[in-house]
């Protein structure tokens, strides 16, 4: 008998439902306030096997699809959006090597990946600008069997705890256009590579957010992504697309969190002798939340089961992280509005869904990059039918 | 093993039927496993880790019907190695010693074993009957509330749980052990223990297979009627000269009730 998607997604997403419920909920008003890492339940979702979703199964991952893979942070985040930072860039660097690595490259790595003995971050972004990718200024420099790395990188999510990351560096600063000149490598921290100190950062908080700093940085010819030189960018943007699925089914977790906690307040708090449920007002704002979220939802899935059968995909994964993370930011809002001041409280969540809602906005391209993103496919799809 | 409606849905939602004596959960919301039956698979997968993890096999029964396969597979996914369905209509509603009797079929039709662990209760009806009337059938000893249970040379010593500690038996196997949730919370599912499960096909059986006749499953308690008793709400509040004096009136009228 083969495995049956349906019926593995389904106890996965139970176990995920049980896991955020009696431990991940719990634990996250503490951590957020104190900006601790959440070691306990990070050791926890290795053992689940939540680092190796999508690794190909004969790399000792699970090999499952993306809608899953969506499902499963959407579900995390509704407990707590931090917990899904250790596993989010991660899967970008598992992706970039499944997808462009050379099969000795494939061997070593994905493998302690998917256990979470490597646990990975993505190193892209840089002081002098994170949009424009091509411009980035870290270079690496060949030396007979190895590059010498040199540059920052900021902004990085598991700058601290993660081991091995997806470094993007220019091994030629001179070819136009600029982008032909990134390689991706894959960094393991040691002589020369360390991480600066914690960000100190509005949401998503618990998780570590650090710079990078390559100071003549050795890595070896063999660390290089796919053997080839110049294919970081193309192997970056490709991980990245997926990477704005997960970012659009957290912004849903995130926002579904907040509109459960708020219809659950309407059918308890009594205004004017009446609860606030039987309110229009209150109503207007929970059926504007509800579908706001099913439509993200949609989005969301439409755009993972794209990249699941193999379609292009770039425009909907736009399209999901774009819409999705606005309406998260609105929905976090208008669940705290429903709270009235309890809802400003830290004694609640509500300010934290609030507080984590921007990141989806700016992370992973930011959304004004995403509108560059879609009217640039829409536009090309429009040319090409002449 | 048994499936119960999910605990954790409301009481308010549940709907009794009275002139059928029936619950009737509410439509839509999925079935569990029973909470100490998870605690139970967690007993026996602590023993066969204790064991190294060789030489110990571990079967899941759970007799019943319309069984949800992705609940049922749960155990499995924590890493047990095999699933048996009893699965007919006319197991619906079976009382302790029709569920006993084919409960100790189903097993004697799996062969030799060595334990038999069971949860403490099943959530539904919060009995707890179904394992002494099944050690009494298999003719073994029955030790109940386990919360620690350790294979010896001689058999099991087993840690049970009393309301002011703990008693520590020795037993020889075979044996019936109720597990009780002291023993520790059980392990998640992994991935790849569901992924695994799911590609297991559990062993359906149903009662000509292991030989149950309708006498086996008539019943021997009658459910005289079910209903929901009504409860009313009083609040009074009860005040005082000053603090000190409304939790001596507080007192006073507790006692007058009998609730102190
Ligand atoms: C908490 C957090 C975690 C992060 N984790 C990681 C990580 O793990 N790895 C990593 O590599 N990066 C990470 N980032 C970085 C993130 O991806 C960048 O912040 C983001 O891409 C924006 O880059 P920037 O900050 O340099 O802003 P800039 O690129 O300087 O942009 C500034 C503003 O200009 C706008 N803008 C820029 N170019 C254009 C244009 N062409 N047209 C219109 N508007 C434009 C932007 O939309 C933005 O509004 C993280 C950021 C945060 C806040």
């Amino acid at each position: 008998m083969t495995t049956n998607i349906e019926e593995a997604r389904k106890q996965i997403l139970a176990m995920v439902r049980e896991f955020v419920d009696r431990d991940v909920r719990p634990a996250a008003a503490q951590h957020d306030e104190d900006d601790t890492y959440p070691t306990a339940l990070v050791d926890q979702m290795a053992e689940m096997g939540l680092f190796g979703i999508t690794i190909p199964e004969e790399y000792g991952g699970l090999g499952l699809d993306h809608s899953t893979y969506a499902m499963v942070f959407e579900e995390l985040s509704r407990g707590w959006l931090s917990i899904t930072g250790p596993i989010g860039t991660h899967s970008i660097l598992a992706h970039a090597l499944a997808h462009h690595g050379t099969e000795d490259q494939k061997r070593r790595w994905l493998p302690g990946m998917a256990t979470g003995e490597h646990r990975a971050g993505l190193a892209l972004s840089e002081p002098g600008g994170g949009s424009d990718v091509a411009s980035l200024q870290t270079t690496a420099v060949k030396d007979g069997e190895e590059y010498v790395v040199n540059g920052n990188k900021l902004f990085i999510t598991n700058g601290r705890e993660g081991n091995i990351f997806f470094l993007l560096a220019k091994t030629d600063t001179t070819i136009e256009p600029q982008h032909r000149g990134i390689s991706g490598f894959i960094a393991e921290k040691g002589p020369g590579f360390t991480a600066g100190k914690d960000l100190n950062k509005l949401g998503y908080r618990g998780v570590d957010t650090t710079e990078l700093i390559f100071n003549d940085y050795r890595v070896g010819t063999d660390n290089l992504i796919g053997g080839e030189e110049g294919k970081g960018f193309y192997q970056a943007m490709d991980a990245l697309e997926t990477g704005r699925v997960n970012i659009a089914a957290r912004a849903v977790g995130v926002a579904q969190a907040a509109f459960d906690d708020a219809l659950a307040y309407s059918l308890q708090r009594e205004a004017f002798g009446e609860l606030i449920s039987e309110r229009q007002g209150i109503q207007f704002m929970l059926a504007e939340m509800a579908t706001k979220i099913q439509a993200a939802r949609l989005l969301t899935y439409d755009a993972a089961s794209k990249k699941d059968s193999g379609d292009r995909f770039d425009l909907e994964a736009g399209m999901a992280k774009l819409y999705a993370s606005e309406i998260c930011a609105e929905v976090t809002l208008d669940a705290m509005r429903v709270h009235g001041g309890v809802g400003y409280i830290k004694d609640l969540p509500l300010e934290r869904y609030y507080r984590d809602a921007p990141l989806m906005i700016i992370g992973e391209g930011t959304n004004e990059m995403q509108k560059l993103i879609i009217a640039r496919n829409l536009l090309k799809r429009a040319r090409a039918k002449g | 093993m048994k499936q119960v409606p999910d605990p954790d849905t409301p009481p308010s939602a549940f709907h009794v039927d009275e002139s059928a004596n029936r619950v009737v959960p509410p439509p839509g919301t999925p079935p569990v496993v029973n909470g100490f039956d998870l605690n139970a698979t967690e007993a026996a997968l602590l023993l066969k880790d204790a064991a190294g993890g060789t030489d110990v096999e571990i079967t899941i029964i759970a007799v019943g019907s319309e069984f949800v396969m992705d609940v049922v597979k749960r155990p499995l996914s924590m890493g047990a190695d095999e699933l048996v369905l009893v699965d007919d209509p006319a197991l619906e509603n079976l009382d302790a010693f029709a569920t006993a009797r084919v409960l100790a079929k189903t097993i004697e039709a799996q062969g030799p074993f060595d334990v038999v662990l069971c949860g403490r209760q099943a959530s539904d009806w919060d009995n707890g009957h179904v394992p002494l009337v099944l050690s009494e059938l298999l003719g073994f000893p029955c030790i109940s509330f386990a919360r620690n249970i350790k294979v010896t040379d001689s058999g099991v010593r087993v840690e049970r749980s009393l309301t002011d500690g703990y008693q520590v038996v020795d037993s020889p196997l075979p044996a019936v052990i109720t597990v009780t949730n002291e023993l520790g919370e059980p392990r998640y599912p992994t991935l790849r223990g569901i992924m695994a499960a799911t590609r297991k096909t559990p062993t359906t059986l149903s009662l000509n297979d292991i030989g149950v006749t309708d006498g086996d499953v008539a019943a021997s308690l009658e459910l005289t009627r079910l209903f929901v008793p009504e409860s009313e709400r009083r609040v009074e509040i009860i005040g005082g000269d000053d603090e000190v004096d409304a939790g001596r009136q507080l007192a006073l009228r507790l006692r007058e009730e009998n609730l102190i």
